[in-house]
């Protein structure tokens, strides 16, 4: 297993670095498309070995992988392959019009390949200080990918990016500071105190003091990256301004990244504090980011603005999954992470090509998508839908499980310990669970609206004029259908190794 | 030798202080290039406290730490910030969002927060370095406080700097240093970002005349 570990990292490191030698556009996508295709055989290697035996550690202990870090993999792998097809397509055209110099073109391609790499090293990484400078080097890798069209605009987004990010990985990293001394006390070997395979087996007797402490600088420094409410202010202005790929990219798998390493901390919190405090945590910021994005979703008058709100929406709505836990939410939240990755990167593919034929973002001013470009009308229907959670999609089987668990167990209740003794909020009686499954509800109808009315405004009516009607088939159409595909798919029919990966990695996280 | 150690925890307070010290210094400087030489100050006297740690505990590849901080945050990310001060238009701080007698009270009650917060987790450290988790804390607080007060890119950048400094105190200090792949790791990133903050802060300049931060606000809702 160590060779494909070992091919798994260096496919996109060395893909980076070649790209930056390589001139011609042809070559620099069959190197995308090569350290691609690596990626995801080496993928499906790891993921029968973890299917067969469970987790496994290599490399000097570097590198863990079980069946939680295999699924985020999986969805690196899917969503990654979806871009890189896009890519061809998107790229070249950028060229021709002229809004990409041709010399610039490798260094997108380089920063590309790293922030696939960061992300790769962030999921596989066996120590928390390892995964925190991997998450770190996303954000330096994204921040030029954002501002990559150097106007004013995208410069402006760009820094908040950068300084945003950038602040709340410093908390985290304090976070992680404090865990390190939390093992101090615990292990004998300190050179691997951050090692999630030596902090599982002691993690009853760490201190729950500074867990709590470090959780919850874990917990606002990573999800800075995720993008949940209040710390979410940079995301809708990066995925307005960065090209289409890239934000493909942070929406559909740096998010998922993020998330991935807070549930790797809670693992760990979890087995010293009662379940209730992360928990109650995850749900508090869950429940603030899908209420106030679902209010968001209502005033947009951009569409790619309303897709960055969607996908504060549906991290929240993931967050409340694992923060009532249980198999049932953990699964559901899961499931719910894929689900969206799937469904948003296909929507800014989408938005990327009515971007490229109508030349704005104002929803008010994009109409009859479906005479001018049917294809790219009717991918933008299906994540319109998919996002929206109707039934026929995968999304609608992840919300309502997580509603279903929401409802029967409630919000595990936060216990704060403070001078005056222990104060209590419980929000697991019946009056407490019927008004949050209600807010839920209510937000999720409200989004339901807000991004269904939208979509329908765009895509049908008559383009204005001078819009060129039919369109032309191409490479980037590819990943759009293989994803619908898979949307529509997923409700119906799970695959068997999917299925058992998720199944998997949520009994990881439910501590009995 | 309790002699030895009680001087050496001593020092090591001593320099973790001077450390906070510098903190107040910059928030208290308009001029951008002394806030630069303050940061300059600050790093060294984090080399001081690192070297000191890993004397005093015997950890050899605190060392290696403290020699990097002196590269990078010393002498490397002052110079380029010097550099960029040197292209830019406005050399003071003009307007701040907080008041220099208003900032430095906040920052003084940040010191107490952050105390406050660290006073039950202080005891499981070892007697060596008890207070400078606490003191890493209010660096890492008044770091965050100075990114929000300032307008000017390089003092956000500074103040992201100065939060960076605090955690490595904490490192340092509290847990005598990271597992070595770790800190190599950061200061691979601090250093990276330091320089794409600069690079961002002549595109800016460029682009809106201006590193004022509160010029960026093209995008809103």
């Amino acid at each position: 297993m160590t060779i494909t570990v070992v091919v798994l990292l260096v496919a996109p490191l060395l893909a980076g670095w070649l790209s930056l030698v390589v001139r011609r556009s042809a070559l620099l996508h069959a190197i995308n498309l090569a350290s691609m295709g690596t990626i995801v055989t080496a993928e499906i290697a790891i993921t029968r070995t973890v299917l067969r035996d469970g987790s496994f550690t290599t490399l000097d202990q570097l590198v863990y992988l079980d069946a939680l870090s295999t699924f985020i993999l999986f969805i690196i792998g899917v969503v990654g392959s979806a871009c890189s097809f896009y890519m061809r397509s998107y790229m070249d055209e950028q060229v021709a019009r002229g809004a990409i110099a041709p010399s610039r073109l490798n260094l997108f391609f380089f920063l590309f390949h790293m922030f696939l790499l960061a992300m790769v090293v962030a999921t596989v990484a066996n120590s928390v200080g390892v995964q925190w400078v991997a998450i770190e080097a996303t954000t330096l890798a994204t921040t030029f990918l954002i501002a990559f069209w150097r106007r004013r605009e995208s410069l402006e987004a760009g820094w908040k990016y950068l300084i945003l990010c950038s602040v709340g990985i410093s908390l985290a990293l304090f976070g992680v500071v404090l865990l390190y001394y939390s093992s101090l006390h615990v292990l004998s070997d300190a050179s691997q105190g951050l090692n999630v395979t030596q902090l599982l087996p002691v993690a009853d007797r760490l201190n729950p003091h500074v867990l709590k402490l470090a959780f919850i600088f874990i917990l606002v420094g990573y999800g800075t990256k995720v993008g949940l409410v209040p710390m979410h202010t940079w995301l809708p202005d990066a995925y307005m301004e960065a090209p289409a790929p890239v934000v493909a990219m942070l929406a559909g798998v740096l998010e998922v990244v993020a998330a991935y390493a807070i549930l790797r901390v809670r693992m760990i919190v979890d087995h010293a504090v009662p379940f209730a405090f992360a928990g109650g945590l995850l749900a508090l910021l869950g429940f603030a980011s899908f209420v106030t994005a679902a209010f968001f979703l209502l005033i947009q008058h951009n569409y790619k603005r309303l897709f960055a709100y969607s996908s504060i929406e549906h991290m929240g709505i993931a967050m409340i999954g694992f923060g009532v836990g249980g198999p049932l939410g953990t699964f559901g939240g899961l499931f719910h992470l894929l689900n969206h990755a799937l469904a948003k990167s296909m929507a800014f593919f989408a938005a990327g090509n009515i971007h490229r034929r109508f030349h704005t973002v104002e929803i008010g001013d994009v109409q009859g998508v479906a005479m001018a470009q049917p294809w790219t009308a009717t991918a933008l229907m299906i994540s319109g839908l998919a996002l929206s959670a109707l039934p026929p999609f995968a999304a609608f089987a992840s919300e309502v499980q997580i509603l279903t668990a929401l409802a029967s167990q409630g919000v595990p209740g936060i216990e704060f310990t403070g001078t005056e003794g222990m104060v209590t909020v419980t929000l697991s009686d019946q009056f407490g669970r019927v008004a949050l499954a209600s807010v839920f509800l209510v937000s999720a109808v409200l989004s339901f609206g807000g991004l269904l009315y939208r979509m329908t405004g765009m895509v049908w009516g008559t383009p204005p004029e001078g819009i060129v009607r039919g369109e032309v088939w191409t490479l980037g159409h590819l990943p759009i259908i293989l994803l619908a595909g898979a949307l529509v798919g997923f409700s119906l029919f799970l695959p068997q190794p999917i299925q058992q990966l998720l199944e998997r990695a949520a009994a990881i996280l439910v501590i009995q | 030798m309790p002699v030895l150690s009680s001087i050496g925890s001593q020092l090591v307070n001593l320099c973790s202080a001077l450390l906070l010290l510098t903190c107040f210094a910059i928030v208290a400087q308009r001029r951008l290039s002394a806030c630069v030489d303050l940061f300059a100050l600050q790093s060294a006297f984090l080399v001081l406290t690192a070297t000191l740690v890993a004397y005093l505990t015997g950890n050899q590849h605190i060392y290696i730490a403290a020699a990097l901080t002196g590269v990078i945050k010393v002498i490397i990310i002052p110079r380029v910030l010097k550099k960029i001060i040197d292209r830019l238009n406005v050399k003071r701080e003009l307007v701040m969002y907080v008041n220099v007698p208003a900032g430095l009270l906040i920052c003084g009650g940040l010191v107490m927060l952050a105390f406050f917060i660290a006073q039950p987790i202080i005891p499981l450290g070892s007697l060596l370095t008890r207070d400078s988790l606490a003191i890493a804390l209010a660096i890492v607080l008044i770091g965050l406080f100075t990114m929000i007060a300032r307008q000017k890119a390089v003092t956000q950048l500074v103040g992201f700097l100065v939060m960076e400094n605090g955690l490595f105190l904490g490192a340092t200090a509290a847990t005598h240093g990271m597992p070595l792949i770790v800190e190599l790791g950061v200061f691979f990133d601090v250093l990276i970002a330091a320089l794409i903050a600069g690079i961002y802060t002549n595109r800016l300049q460029d682009a809106f005349d201006s590193v004022n931060t509160d010029r960026l606000t093209i995008l809103k809702e």
